[in-house]
């Protein structure tokens, strides 16, 4: 299928690890010119460097922290620069991490007991602004030519909050940012811009390794016990890949797409149980 | 019906001041009392949400703006946490949002801030639900929408409230007589 994505400029957040790099390749393999922001240098080169010999002259990477809407801009121009008027936006940023040492790099673990109410600010900066931010600083460039596409990578949590896990802030931000998309995707459509957001479920990144092992250390069990338990959760019998979540966003941002907006879609392997 | 509310304290809280005082009015109808903003342990915490007609996500809305709005949730998450302990060790509590219905459908009403803290807040119920519901605790919203007056709204407040809605926590009742268009 010719997802008619040649030539059009996209910019993925997060787009250095991850979810966010399979993105970047499966879009710029579509012969998209991709953008790809994220605040840890190292990170950022390898996967340019990586990106660079998959798809040859077609990614140019950026690092800006895109929880700022200051930093964001910079990045939407650098974007224009390089590669001309923006016609795809990817927000993939994770939830913020209070205690890394502690909890590896999984959102920032408590109760609704035991979280400060400014935890709840952190958060919404964290998956709320960056992703609304994006979208803003992208929207003219897609007015101006009346075709867009907007995708968030959000989480199955914003439809059915993983309450059995302590990961009480994205369960209250990501049906808020679900909320957003939806009412973005109402009145952009007349634009020709499409908006999606994707709930991702038990995606294996290196991330997300590394939460599973902070919550093996955490109830004193092996790491094969807790993904166990995970795989037997999910129907298909396995944690997912990044590429598997790329395919669909590649998918909502072709052409052929152009009817699908204002959805949130699934990718977890059939472990939704809402109907 | 009877609602065994005689002797139940309440906080009312949040901006909306007008839907709250329809609250109290039939709270105290019910034998229940509010307490001063400041003091005491409720046994039941409404709170209601501000309504911004004409509130945009897109045009000239800064993330100040978004912040400030926000802001309503975190103030709901800190009066409800105020309450939660007292609440669970009586083993009884209510806590009820009231917000704006188009959380659950897209409408023509424009009030998108109301609408994106509506939604976290019903987040945040399915947590407390989970976390505290063993202590006797419920969490639900109602979400007011077409031409729901202050009334239509607070009686289903405060039906949320009453002794025979001890079995309800998560949920979301929208008071918008029937214009929204979600099949759920």
């Amino acid at each position: 299928m010719d997802y008619q994505l040649d030539g059009r400029v996209a910019i993925v957040s997060g787009g250095s690890r991850g979810i966010g790099r399979a993105i970047a390749e499966t879009l710029a393999r579509e012969g998209a010119r991709v953008v790809i922001a994220s605040r840890t240098e190292s990170y950022l080169d390898e996967a340019a460097g990586s990106l660079e010999s998959a798809a040859p002259g077609r990614v140019h990477a950026v690092a800006a922290d895109m929880t700022d809407p200051a930093d964001i801009d910079r990045v939407v121009s650098a974007a224009r620069s390089r590669f001309g008027t923006i016609s795809i936006a990817i927000s993939n940023v994770i939830g913020h991490v209070i205690d890394a040492q502690r909890e590896g790099e999984g959102p920032g673990a408590g109760t609704f007991q035991t979280l400060e109410p400014e935890e709840y600010r952190r958060e919404f900066r964290q998956l709320f602004i960056s992703s609304w931010a994006l979208a803003q600083a992208c929207i003219p460039d897609m007015r101006a030519q009346r075709w867009g596409r907007i995708c968030n990578i959000g989480s199955s949590a914003a439809r059915e909050p993983a309450t059995q896990l302590p990961h009480t802030l994205p369960n209250v931000v990501r049906p808020a940012v679900a909320g957003m998309h939806r009412l973005l995707a109402a009145r952009l459509a007349q634009d020709g811009i499409t908006v999606n957001n994707i709930l991702t479920g038990g995606i294996l990144t290196e991330r997300n390794a590394s939460y599973w092992r902070w919550l093996a250390d955490s109830r004193g069990q092996s790491l094969d016990q807790v993904t166990s338990v995970v795989n037997e959760a999910i129907p298909i019998g396995r944690m997912g890949e990044p590429k598997e979540m790329a395919a669909l966003v590649a998918f909502l941002c072709s052409a052929q797409a152009s009817r699908v907006t204002g959805q949130s879609i699934p990718v977890n392997g059939g472990a939704s149980v809402h109907l | 019906m009877n609602y065994e509310l005689a002797g139940r304290s309440v906080r009312l809280a949040g901006p909306d001041r007008e839907v709250l005082a329809a609250c109290a009015e039939h709270l105290i109808a019910e034998g229940a009392h509010v307490l001063d903003v400041e003091g005491g342990e409720p046994d039941i915490v409404i709170v209601a949400g501000a309504r911004r007609a004409g509130s945009r996500l897109l045009g000239d809305t800064s993330a100040a703006d978004l912040y400030a709005a926000w802001d309503d949730a975190v103030d709901a998450v800190d009066c409800y946490r105020a309450a939660a302990q007292p609440m669970t060790s009586r083993g009884w509590g209510r806590m009820v949002w009231i917000g704006n219905a188009q959380a659950k459908s897209v409408d023509a009403a424009e009030d998108e801030f109301a609408a994106v803290v509506s939604l976290g807040i019903l987040g945040l119920h399915k947590v407390i639900a989970q976390e505290l519901g063993r202590g006797g605790v419920t969490a639900n919203a109602v979400l007011r929408g077409g031409e729901a007056n202050d009334d239509d709204v607070a009686t289903a407040a405060v039906f949320l409230c009453s002794a025979g809605a001890s079995y309800l926590s998560g949920i979301t009742i929208v008071i918008d007589g029937g214009v929204g268009s979600a099949v759920f």
